[in-house]
């Protein structure tokens, strides 16, 4: 390891981790995991912006934790009734909760009894870097979403997180089990408010033989979140996993998002779109990892940036010796809404076995082109309402793909327009 | 007396890229007449298309281009299409993402200045569809994205038909079309066509006027146009292409 800066500042200590996991009384699992993580603290280094690949755009000093304190221990009010299959959690503590369904766990982990979290740290190891090491010291929040074998779950499970407290270091965790053959769409929200706030999310994704899980993450983070989200996939045989992530703000929102094909005949789909305002950096790392025989992957991040904004697209497509047959597609698409804002984009592959069926990738950058915008035009359309129209064709074509039910399809694109409202781009 | 014209084009010059492409070009389009200009490459087809639309990329150097009384320099291109005046595109341009069925409706509401409600907007799109035998599932489809040559046109006229404009270009419209879609695009234009409406038809082959049938053809030689005449001048066109009128134009 470097000699990068070391944080586990002042608060962020291994004293503190002992206290917090006390406080919370944690299960054998977490217990275990965070005395890792803190063990782990001083051995690891924060990612290096200098010197690994993934963090190249990041400013160091957005990674520097210093005075920030271990999450809250308090318990939440309980809120108001919630539907079937949602769940509330305010600061990291459940603060509401729908009817149940069948076939699905959907629980705090402090509520799991022995043995249901043995997977947890599976697909997000500890040891990844400090943040890593970080977020299970102080892990706070945990949820496990659960499908029973063949649970055909029909209506998407919603888990929201708000986080209103100043200063502290957040670290929700989702933990997804799909079960044999079962079906589960999981839409997870993210809220903060205006005060500073690091976050590191984890979320895990393990998806059984045959199972197929819809997962979308929304960052609605406010203007002085700066966040490090590390998310997983690993599929078994047949398994398909679809992610969308949204990001409509935040300081800075930094996500590496993982597909692991392990099973034989797996698939994923990840969807990324970014709507950038103000100084806000947008960062994607993505890597489709294809281990096992004929699996498949496509992939599609599309940012819209005005003002100072910036996107960063880091992708990663390997194909490892044993993936013969594998599909991969990788498309990266950035527009640019003004001529402050800025997208660097490095789409990668990296093929280890000659048998491939497909491997492709391609990246752009740019203004809204002139000539489809006079083509819009000479249909009646002002030049504002044709390049309202393009900006959101651009981006309502990952949200096609990410094949949500038609309520939640709108829901999105709704928080995609009041984002482009505020930025005046188009009516 | 004759009707006031619908669009006069006098001594028309337009530029693209620093090089001078129209050199002078004079016509004029009465309500219910059919034009056709034809000419080789090269000769200034599509930049006419493109001026009289207002591409930005094509600047006007000198003369003057009327619609309806009205002079078009200057105006943008919406501006255009709300007067009027509708350009059926060579080359149509892709929009991932945005539907026919919505670009139209948009369209549709900015061209006759008023929210067209739903059910009557989806009544006409359908019937025009009919029309121009274009399936139904067209509609959910991304406007021209992963479209054949010949559904691209189709587009193009089912746009022209929501429209409805009174002064309609059709730039090479019959290029990439066999002649069953060739057939079907241009009963689809006759039936649109009406004694208040302008045609005028850019072509390099005559092939296009066998079934939408032109009063008056012109023939566009290195920026303007050096002869006029009827149908019959497509003809001749046809049989003795255009080295015998550019070898006179430019002794002339």
């Amino acid at each position: 390891m470097t000699s990068a800066p070391s944080t586990a500042a002042s608060f962020l200590t291994t004293e503190a981790s002992r206290a917090l996991g006390e406080a919370l009384g944690d299960g054998t699992a977490v217990a275990g995991l965070r005395a890792s993580g803190a063990a782990a603290l001083d051995g690891l280094a924060m990612p290096s912006p200098a010197l690994d690949r993934p963090w190249k755009y990041v400013d160091p000093a957005a990674l520097d934790l210093d005075g920030f304190t271990p999450p809250g221990t308090d318990s939440a009010a309980w809120d108001e009734a919630l539907p079937a299959g949602a769940l509330l959690l305010r600061d990291g503590a459940t603060a509401g909760r729908g009817p149940s369904i069948d076939g699905l766990t959907l629980a705090d982990f402090a509520e799991t009894p022995d043995g249901a979290l043995d997977r947890l740290g599976e697909a997000v190891a500890f040891d990844g870097d400090q943040l890593t090491a970080l977020h299970y010291a102080f892990l706070r929040g945990g949820v496990l979403i659960q499908t029973k074998a063949n649970a055909e779950i029909a209506e998407p499970v919603r888990l929201t997180r708000e986080y209103s407290e100043a200063g502290t270091l957040a670290t929700p965790h989702t933990l997804i089990v799909a079960g044999v053959n079962s079906r589960l769409t999981v839409i997870e929200e993210y809220r903060s408010g205006d005060e500073p706030l690091a976050v590191l999310p984890a979320v895990e994704l393990l998806i059984g033989p045959g199972a197929v899980v819809n997962y979308t993450s929304l960052h609605r983070w406010g203007a002085r979140t700066r966040v490090f989200a590390e998310q997983r996939a690993v599929t078994e045989r047949d398994a398909d996993v679809r992610s969308l992530s949204l990001v409509t703000g935040g300081r800075l929102v930094k996500s590496h998002i993982t597909s692991s094909l392990e099973g034989r005949g797996s698939s994923s789909e990840m969807y990324g779109i970014a709507v950038g305002a103000g100084q806000e950096h947008v960062d994607f790392y993505t890597l489709q990892d294809h281990v096992a025989e004929d699996t498949r992957s496509d992939l599609l991040f599309k940012s819209a940036l005005g003002e100072q904004s910036r996107a960063v697209y880091y992708g990663l497509t390997k194909v490892g010796l044993g993936a013969r047959r594998a599909d991969a597609n990788q498309e990266n698409r950035n527009l640019l809404l003004s001529r402050a804002a800025k997208a660097d984009s490095d789409p990668v592959l990296e093929i280890l076995t000659n048998d491939v069926t497909r491997v492709s990738h391609g990246a752009t950058a740019g203004p809204v082109d002139e000539e489809e915008l006079f083509y819009i035009q000479s249909r009646g359309l002002t030049r504002e309402g044709a390049v309202g129209l393009l900006v959101r064709g651009f981006l309502g074509e990952p949200l096609d793909r990410s094949a949500l039910r038609e309520g939640v399809r709108e829901e999105l694109s709704g928080l995609v327009e009041a984002k482009l409202t505020a930025l005046g781009s188009g009516t | 007396m004759t009707e006031a014209p619908l669009l006069e084009i006098d001594a028309l010059r337009a530029n693209v890229a620093g090089n001078e492409i129209l050199t002078g070009l004079n016509l004029t389009i009465r309500p219910g007449e059919v034009h056709a200009i034809m000419g080789p490459n090269g000769s200034g087809k599509s930049t006419l298309a493109n001026t009289l639309m207002g591409n930005p990329r094509y600047e006007v150097t000198g003369g003057e281009v009327r619609f309806l009384g009205d002079a078009l320099d200057g105006m943008a291109p919406d501006e255009r299409a709300r007067r009027g005046l509708f350009l059926a595109f060579q080359y149509p341009v892709a929009v991932p993402g945005v539907t026919v069925v919505n670009f139209l409706r948009q369209a549709v509401n900015a061209v006759r200045g008023e929210e067209v409600p739903v059910r009557e907007f989806r009544q006409e799109l359908f019937q025009k569809m009919e029309l121009l035998k274009v399936d139904r599932d067209f509609a959910r489809r991304y406007l021209n994205d992963g479209f054949s040559g010949g559904e691209k046109k189709r587009a193009e006229m089912l746009q022209l038909a929501m429209l409805q404009p009174r002064m309609a270009v059709l730039d090479e419209t019959d290029s990439g079309l066999d002649i069953d879609a060739l057939r079907t695009v241009a009963d689809g234009v006759n039936a649109l066509m009406h004694e208040n409406m302008g045609l005028l038809l850019i072509t390099h082959y005559q092939r296009l006027l066998n079934y939408i049938k032109p009063q008056f053809v012109h023939v566009l030689i290195d920026g303007r146009i050096v002869r006029s005449g009827g149908p019959e001048l497509a003809e001749e066109l046809e049989e003795s292409g255009y080295d015998t009128i550019e070898a006179a134009a430019s002794t002339a």
